[in-house]
């Protein structure tokens, strides 16, 4: 090892304070840096640096068997061969390494935040250790030039139920007004194009997918949320100072080009987000509020809420939500014009030498305009045409002055953290063709038509694992009355410019009625697609073709196919209760045809008591061959 | 030009490993933007990526680059205005138009327009469309110059 820290010494002797120098213990190796070295991982191993909380923030260190193990699992990540296990070899080696001059880049400038923490807490003398130049890093920093933090959450898309589970990701905000101008940083798994379905849910759960930071500029992440999948974006600014913010720059520095296996239930992207926020603020609990099986977006954004880090909010609408927004200010006759415009029926021309006033051509041009890069977005136009098409709309709309009217500001709705928990517990009690019964519920996530609405996006619906157990004190019986694996629905309504398709995906077990008062579970696949509408005063209503396949020993053949469809009405009346209608008939195609066939009309009421405490009064009736069930039952929900 | 250097080599250095994902861009007019290739990915493992928010590029992009397109004049030597007029050619076309709008407002900032000039610099700007966006195909360097001169113009 190359000695340095002489020339400074000598040339900067009246720099130094005086006590310092007497402080410093006499060496021989003095005023050389091996010495210095030993010195350093002395103080540390007395001062159990390596046991220190930032230690373990900037590392990822968990509590594991035997000790505490890193959740990084890039090799480029530790500097001692067993870094990842041990904490105490790893901080040793990271100051051998500060001392290395033959490493390019330097130590400091490949882990500068470990470098910051070490030269502040130790102290390092940067006299004794001058820093070496990091201009790479210099100018990353200059770029971001970060000042202050945000922290995004993407909501669901409208008519991607799956989707609802949110993102999170942060931004770090310079001295530009636009925040555009301000830097992303993501985290998330890279997945390999050529994976099939199976495979890419297979490895994301199992944690065979590399998880990555990434910087971009917002811009970009605002296209891709906003634009692309039609998300909106909840800007949380947190009160991080500057230089807890250029602390997190400099982690968040050190971590590009390290992977982490990254597991899509628990060590995902708002998971491993926390981590940087620790490293920004210390003193804050993130990482160590969520230890289960299932760490959603969601939650860590309550627990950053929590853990006061957040000053306000900022709703940025997705596209779609503001054309909506402008469709809904037009009148018909204008939103009718501006989809002319935008799919090439109507020149720009016609709408300036038109009669409109120039406030509502305005508005006929801006909401052409936007719907025109809506449909390139969607890909419904190809680029060539949309080229042409949006220039010439843009072109008319240059020549007319002013802006639309605005009668009422785009609507905010009620944040996502305002929505209930994810987990539910209920407790029911009804009778079934007269027998009394009590059933409880577990539910571990999500969100369903008949919990509260609000934070959610009406008309979703995404359960996963839902199991009821019923008692029927009558006969002392007691049974597995339902086990849902998923059960997804998305009613979208279509209007005038936009024509989304509805679906539903259900599986899972059910108990099914057979002639004579007999109850089975059978197993269910029933997938369901069509169309929805807003009516008022209907709600949104709904019309699904749909299959459905049902696997017992009781049926012939041991299954029943059948086809049919279903009609509903999803009404929220207030912001207490709703209203859920259903009438559904299946007809018998394939095995049993005859049990197959069924009709079923049901009704429910949901009533939300407070955030996460709702009532649901029901009634439903089947009818099949042999088969005349009613059944009405009250439901008490907590969600958790 | 210096620090742009290093910067950019730097970059290109930490994209090396995501050299296919970096390319992004598709051409430089309006209508070029960043489309991630959906062609060889099924409904399913989309919808799955949205729920898991999986992504098929990663990177390390301080700066998008714009290099592959004509570059504006030497009176224009401005890295992030140049790199955000390309990246945001149809919102800030969309904006021009009807004289605001946030990307524009961005434009403004990027160009130090002061405060008080925003309204008399958007209507320039609006005035003006045609030069600026004279064709479908307008290179992001012709749309900057032509920014700059419009808004010196007294």
């Amino acid at each position: 090892m190359r000695r340095r820290g002489a020339r400074p010494f000598f040339f900067f002797p009246l720099l130094l304070p005086l006590l310092l120098l007497l402080l410093l213990p006499p060496s021989p190796a003095w005023p050389g840096t091996d010495g210095y070295l030993a010195e350093l991982k002395e103080t540390a191993a007395h001062r159990l640096l390596q046991n220190d909380r930032y230690w373990d923030i900037l590392l990822f260190y968990k509590p594991a068997a035997g000790g505490r193990k890193s959740l990084v699992d890039d090799p480029k990540f530790f500097l001692a061969p067993g870094g990842k296990r041990d904490p105490g070899a790893e901080l040793s080696a990271t100051l051998d390494a500060m001392f290395d001059d033959s490493l390019s880049p330097p130590a400091r400038c490949r882990f500068p935040a470990r470098y910051e923490w070490l030269q502040e807490t130790l102290p390092i003398d940067p006299v004794r250790l001058p820093a070496p130049e990091c201009p790479m890093l210099d100018n990353s920093l200059h770029a971001i030039n970060p000042k202050s933090a945000s922290l995004i959450f993407a909501s669901g898309h409208m008519n991607a139920p799956a989707s609802m589970f949110g993102h999170t990701f942060l931004r770090l905000d310079g001295d530009y007004e636009s925040p555009l101008l301000s830097y992303a940083v993501n985290y998330a798994a890279t997945i390999n194009r050529k994976d099939n379905g199976i495979a890419y849910a297979f490895k994301g759960i199992f944690g065979y997918y590399p998880g990555y930071y990434s910087i971009l500029p917002y811009y970009v992440k605002v296209r891709e949320y906003a634009s692309m999948e039609q998300r909106d974006l909840w800007e949380y600014r947190t009160n991080l100072t500057e230089t807890e913010v250029r602390r997190m720059a400099l982690h968040i520095l050190e971590m590009q080009g390290i992977y982490s296996d990254y597991y899509f239930l628990d060590e995902n992207c708002s998971y491993d987000l926390l981590f940087l926020l620790e490293a920004a603020r210390p003193s804050v609990t993130l990482t160590d509020r969520h230890k289960g099986f299932f760490v959603t977006p969601i939650e860590t954004l309550r627990s950053v809420l929590a853990e006061g880090l957040i000053d306000n909010v900022v709703f940025r609408p997705s596209t779609a939500r503001t054309i909506q927004h402008k469709a809904e200010e037009a009148g018909e006759a204008e939103v009718g014009l501006a989809k002319s415009l935008a799919s090439g029926d109507v020149a720009p021309s016609t709408v300036v030498e038109g009669p409109l006033p120039p406030q509502d051509k305005a508005g006929v041009l801006d909401l052409a305009s936007d719907f025109t890069h809506y449909l390139y977005l969607k890909r419904e136009i190809p680029k060539d045409l949309y080229q042409g098409r949006y220039l010439g709309i843009l072109a008319a709309r240059s020549t007319v002055a002013g802006h639309p009217p605005e009668s009422r500001p785009l609507p905010v709705p009620a944040p996502p953290e305002s929505g209930h928990l994810v987990s539910r517990a209920s407790l029911a009690g009804g009778a079934r063709d007269g027998q009394s019964f009590l059933e409880i519920a577990y539910r571990p996530a999500y969100h369903s038509l008949e919990d509260p609405v609000e934070g959610f996006n009406d008309g979703s619906q995404i359960v996963f694992g839902e199991a009821a157990v019923r008692w029927y004190p009558g006969d002392e019986k007691v049974r597995l009355q339902r086990l849902d694996l998923i059960d997804i629905v998305s009613l979208a309504p279509r209007d005038a410019l936009f024509r989304p398709v509805s679906w539903k995906v259900q599986t899972g077990f059910a108990t099914q009625d057979f002639p004579g008062g007999v109850e089975s579970l059978v197993y269910v696949l029933n997938p369901g697609g069509g169309f929805a509408w807003k009516v008022s005063p209907l709600g949104i209503v709904s019309l699904l073709a749909e299959t459905d396949l049902e696997v017992s020993g009781r049926y012939d053949h041991s299954f029943a196919f059948g086809m049919g469809g279903s009609a509903g009405i999803a009404r929220q009346v207030s912001d207490r209760w709703g209203v859920l209608g259903q009438a559904r008939y299946i007809y018998g195609v394939l095995g049993d045809r005859e049990q197959g066939r069924r009709f079923t009309a049901s009704l429910k009421a949901p009533v939300r008591l407070s955030r996460n405490r709702s009532l649901v009064l029901e009634g439903e009736h089947v009818e099949g061959p042999s088969v005349h069930v009613g059944t009405i039952r009250i439901t008490w929900n907590a969600y958790f | 030009m210096k620090k742009l250097l290093i910067t950019v080599a730097a970059l290109s250095l930490f994209a090396a490993s995501y050299a296919s994902a970096n390319q992004m861009n598709t051409g430089c007019g309006v209508g070029t933007l960043i489309f991630q290739d959906t062609k060889d990915q099924s409904t399913l493992i989309q919808v799955l990526a949205m729920t898991t928010n999986g992504t098929f590029m990663n990177t390390f992009g301080v700066t998008t680059g714009t290099s592959e397109c004509k570059q504006p004049s030497k009176v224009v030597q401005h890295e992030r205005l140049n790199e955000f007029v390309q990246a945001n050619l149809d919102e800030l076309a969309r904006d021009i138009s009807a004289g605001k709008g946030e990307t524009l407002s961005t434009v403004a900032e990027l160009m130090g327009v002061p405060a008080g000039d925003r309204d008399a610099f958007n209507s320039k700007l609006q005035a003006n469309f045609h030069q600026i966006f004279p064709a479908p195909g307008v290179e992001y360097a012709h749309v900057v110059d032509t920014i700059v001169s419009v808004s010196n113009q007294g």
